[in-house]
C-alpha cells in the first residue's frame, strides 16, 4: 500500500513538472555534426532547451522516423539529398513556413529549388560536402587524380572505402563511366565485378569517422568526406583530400519537420538561428564543412574559405554528381551485389 | 497472518516475471516470427500477403556461405574459450574462498563498461600505431609494426574476449560441484591422472561445457560490431547480414528469418545439452 502511495506521488510529481517545463526542440542530426556552442547560443538567446540525438546513416535515421513517426519524437531532422525526396514523398515531412525563416534569401541559389524538392517547400539546406580521395603524401609517391588509381597494385591492402553501399558502388560505376546513380543491373553488376577487383586492396571500410583509419596508420589511400579530410588534416598535415577527375560525389543536408512534430515553431526558430551568418560561419569553420549560406562566407576565417577541401573551384565539381532515389528494386540490386562483395565472392 | 503479507508479494513477483516475459520476450518474438512472414514492402517496410519466400531466400549460396563462415569463426571463438576457460575455471575452484569472491569479481568488473566502448579500446591497443605495436617495437622484438588490426583474427580475439566470462562462469559452477570423493575413488581403483581426467572430470563437467558452448557460440555469431569495427566490415556474420537487411535494403522480412534461424540453432544447442545431462544423469552417479 505504501508502495502504492508512492507512486502516486511520482506520478502527481511529474506531471506537474510537465506544465511549467521550458520549451524543448528534439534535434535528430548526424553525430559530429553540430558545434555544442551552437546549441549552447540557441538556448541562452530562445530559452528553449535541445535535446540532441544523433544517427550514422540515412537508413538508419529513415527507418526510425518511419516508424516512430506517431509518436513524435523528433521535431528537426538532417536528411541526405534524395531522402528528402523520398521522405517527402511518403507524406513523413510538414512543409516548412517560409514566413517564420528569416535569412532563407541568403543561402546559395544553387543550392535551393532543386528538383529533390522544388521551390524548398519541406526542407532548407544546412551544409554541403562532397565524398573525394584521401591521400597521405607521406606514404604514397606520384600523383594521384582519379577514382581508378585505387586499383594501383602499389596500394595493395591500404585502401580505405566509406561503409555505404551506395557511394561504394558510385565509384565503381563512375570508373566504368556509368552514373553514379545507376538502376541499370547489367551497370551495376559491371560495377560489382570492378570493385571485386579492387577488394583484396581495401583494408577497412569506415563511416563511422573515415579519418580515423589513415590517423591510425591503417591506410593511405581511399575514400573519405571533406569535412573528415579538413579535421583530419589537423593531426595529419600530410593528408590530402583529392578531386577525383571522374567526379565527386556530392551531398546536400537539408533540415526538415517531421510531419508530427511537437514542437514546430521552436524548429523553425532554430533553422532561422543556424541562418544567422555568424553561425554558419561558426558552423562551417568548426566542423569543415561548407555552408550554402552566401551570407557568412565573408565571415569565414581565410584559412577555411580558401581550404580547396571546404570550398572547391568549379574545376573541381566539374564531374559532381548528386545521389538520387534509384527506387526500391535497383535498391535490391545494389543490396544483393554489396553484402556479395563484402563476403568475398 | 504471515501468509496474508506473502500472499501479495508473491501475486507481484509472478506478475511481474510473467509480465516481463510476455511483453519484453514473448512478444518481440512474434513481431519477428510475424515479420519474417509478411512480403517486403517499400512503404511500409512489411505488407500481406503471408509468404516463406524470406525463408527461401536463405538458402541462397552467399548467404549460406555468409552462414558458414559466421558458423566457423564462432567454432574458433568457442575453442579458444573452452582453451583458456576449462583450465580456469578448473584453478578457480581450486583457490582460497575470499580469493575466489575476488578472481570472480574481477572476471565481472568489465562487464560494467558497455561492449561496445570495450571493442574501440581493443582497437587502440591492436592498431599499426596502437599500444601493442609500439611495447613491442620498443622491446625490439619487432622492426615494422605488424598488421593486426582489421583482420580475422582481430575479430577472433576481439570476440573472445567479450565471451570468455560466459564461458569460465558455468564452468567454474560444474568445477565447484565436482565430487573430491569421486576423484579419490579412482584414484583408489589405480586410475592415472590423465585416466580420472578423461573418464571422471570430463564427463563429470560436460554440462557446463556444453552450457559454456552455448553462451558463446549464439551471440558470437551475432555480434555484429566485433567485425565492423575490429574486422574493418570485412568479415560478414550472420549478425551483421541481419542489420544490412533492415537497415540498407530494407528488407525486413528476410532479415527477420534470418534471426530466426539462430534462434533455431540456440534451440538445437539446447535440446543437446538437455540430451546430454539425461545421459550423464543415467550413467553417473
Amino acid at each position: 500500500m505504501k508502495k502504492l502511495a508512492l507512486a502516486g506521488l511520482l506520478a502527481v510529481g511529474l506531471t506537474g513538472c510537465s506544465s511549467e517545463e521550458p520549451q524543448v526542440l528534439n534535434l535528430y542530426n548526424w553525430s559530429e555534426y553540430m558545434p555544442q556552442e551552437v546549441l549552447d547560443r540557441f538556448t541562452e538567446e530562445t530559452g528553449i532547451q535541445v535535446v540532441y540525438t544523433t544517427y550514422d546513416s540515412n537508413e538508419a535515421m529513415y527507418a526510425r522516423l518511419k516508424l516512430l513517426d506517431d509518436s513524435a519524437a523528433y521535431d528537426l531532422a538532417v536528411p541526405s539529398t534524395y531522402y528528402v525526396s523520398k521522405m517527402r514523398q511518403e507524406d513523413l515531412l510538414m512543409p516548412i513556413d517560409r514566413a517564420k525563416i528569416e535569412g532563407f534569401d541568403q543561402l546559395d541559389p544553387d543550392l535551393v529549388n532543386l528538383d529533390i524538392d522544388p521551390d524548398n517547400a519541406y526542407s532548407v539546406p544546412y551544409l554541403w560536402g562532397t565524398t573525394g580521395l584521401a591521400v597521405d603524401s607521406a606514404d604514397v609517391d606520384g600523383e594521384v587524380t582519379a577514382w581508378a588509381d585505387l586499383w594501383d597494385d602499389r596500394f595493395d591492402g591500404r585502401v580505405m572505402l566509406t561503409n555505404d553501399m551506395r557511394e561504394v558502388f558510385h565509384v565503381g560505376l563512375r570508373v566504368l563511366g556509368y552514373s553514379g546513380n545507376s538502376t541499370d543491373p547489367e551497370e551495376i553488376r559491371q560495377a560489382y565485378e570492378k570493385l571485386q577487383e579492387l577488394m583484396p586492396s581495401v583494408r577497412t571500410f569506415n563511416s563511422d569517422a573515415p579519418r580515423m583509419p589513415y590517423l591510425e596508420g591503417e591506410t593511405d589511400i581511399g575514400m573519405i568526406w571533406n569535412g573528415e579530410a579538413v579535421m583530419g588534416k589537423e593531426v595529419l598535415p600530410t593528408l590530402e583530400y583529392v578531386y577525383p577527375k571522374e567526379g565527386i560525389i556530392a551531398w546536400l543536408d537539408s533540415f526538415v519537420i517531421p510531419k508530427n512534430a511537437k514542437n514546430p515553431d521552436a524548429a523553425h526558430k532554430f533553422i532561422s538561428f543556424v541562418l544567422k551568418p555568424e553561425i554558419s560561419a561558426l558552423i562551417s569553420e568548426e566542423i569543415g564543412y561548407a555552408t550554402p549560406n552566401l551570407a557568412s562566407r565573408d565571415l569565414l576565417d581565410d584559412a577555411v574559405a580558401s581550404d580547396r577541401a571546404s570550398y572547391p573551384t568549379p574545376e573541381d565539381m566539374a564531374n559532381a554528381e548528386f545521389q538520387t532515389d534509384i527506387g526500391d528494386e535497383a535498391l535490391q540490386v545494389y543490396a544483393k551485389y554489396w553484402e556479395m562483395l563484402k563476403s568475398g565472392q | 497472518m504471515r501468509n496474508l503479507m506473502q500472499q501479495p508479494f508473491r501475486t507481484a513477483v509472478l506478475v511481474l516475471v510473467w509480465g516481463w516475459l510476455l511483453f519484453l520476450v514473448l512478444a518481440p518474438n512474434l513481431l519477428v516470427v510475424g515479420a519474417s512472414v509478411m512480403t517486403r514492402s517499400p512503404g511500409t517496410f512489411i505488407s500481406l500477403p503471408l509468404t516463406l519466400d524470406a525463408y527461401r531466400q536463405l538458402f541462397d549460396p552467399l548467404y549460406l556461405e555468409v552462414f558458414l563462415h559466421s558458423l566457423y569463426m564462432a567454432a574458433v571463438t568457442t575453442t579458444v574459450c573452452l582453451l583458456i576457460g576449462y583450465p580456469f575455471a578448473w584453478s578457480l575452484s581450486k583457490v582460497g574462498k575470499q580469493r575466489q569472491v575476488l578472481l570472480i569479481f574481477l572476471l565481472i568488473v568489465p562487464f560494467w563498461t558497455n561492449s561496445l566502448v570495450r571493442t574501440y579500446a581493443l582497437k587502440l591497443i591492436l592498431a599499426t600505431n596502437g599500444l601493442l605495436n609500439s611495447a613491442l617495437m620498443s622491446l625490439g622484438w619487432i622492426d615494422e609494426p605488424v598488421q593486426m588490426l582489421y583482420t580475422e583474427g582481430a575479430v577472433v580475439i576481439g570476440l573472445v574476449y567479450l565471451l570468455l566470462p560466459f564461458m569460465i562462469l558455468p564452468l567454474y559452477s560444474v568445477f565447484e560441484d565436482l565430487r573430491e570423493d569421486l576423484l579419490r575413488a579412482s584414484h583408489d581403483l589405480g586410475a592415472g591422472r590423465f585416466s580420472t581426467f578423461i573418464h571422471v572430470i570430463v564427463p563429470m563437467t560436460l554440462p557446463g561445457v556444453l552450457a559454456g558452448i552455448m553462451l558463446v557460440l549464439l551471440p558470437a555469431m551475432g555480434l555484429f560490431f566485433v567485425p565492423d569495427i575490429l574486422g574493418g566490415s570485412r568479415n560478414l556474420l550472420v549478425g551483421n547480414v541481419i542489420k544490412n537487411q533492415f537497415l540498407d535494403a530494407r528488407n525486413w522480412p528476410f532479415g527477420a528469418a534470418a534471426s530466426i534461424m539462430l534462434t533455431l540453432a540456440m534451440a538445437f544447442l539446447m535440446f543437446a545439452h538437455r540430451l546430454s545431462k539425461r545421459r550423464i544423469g543415467e550413467d553417473g552417479v
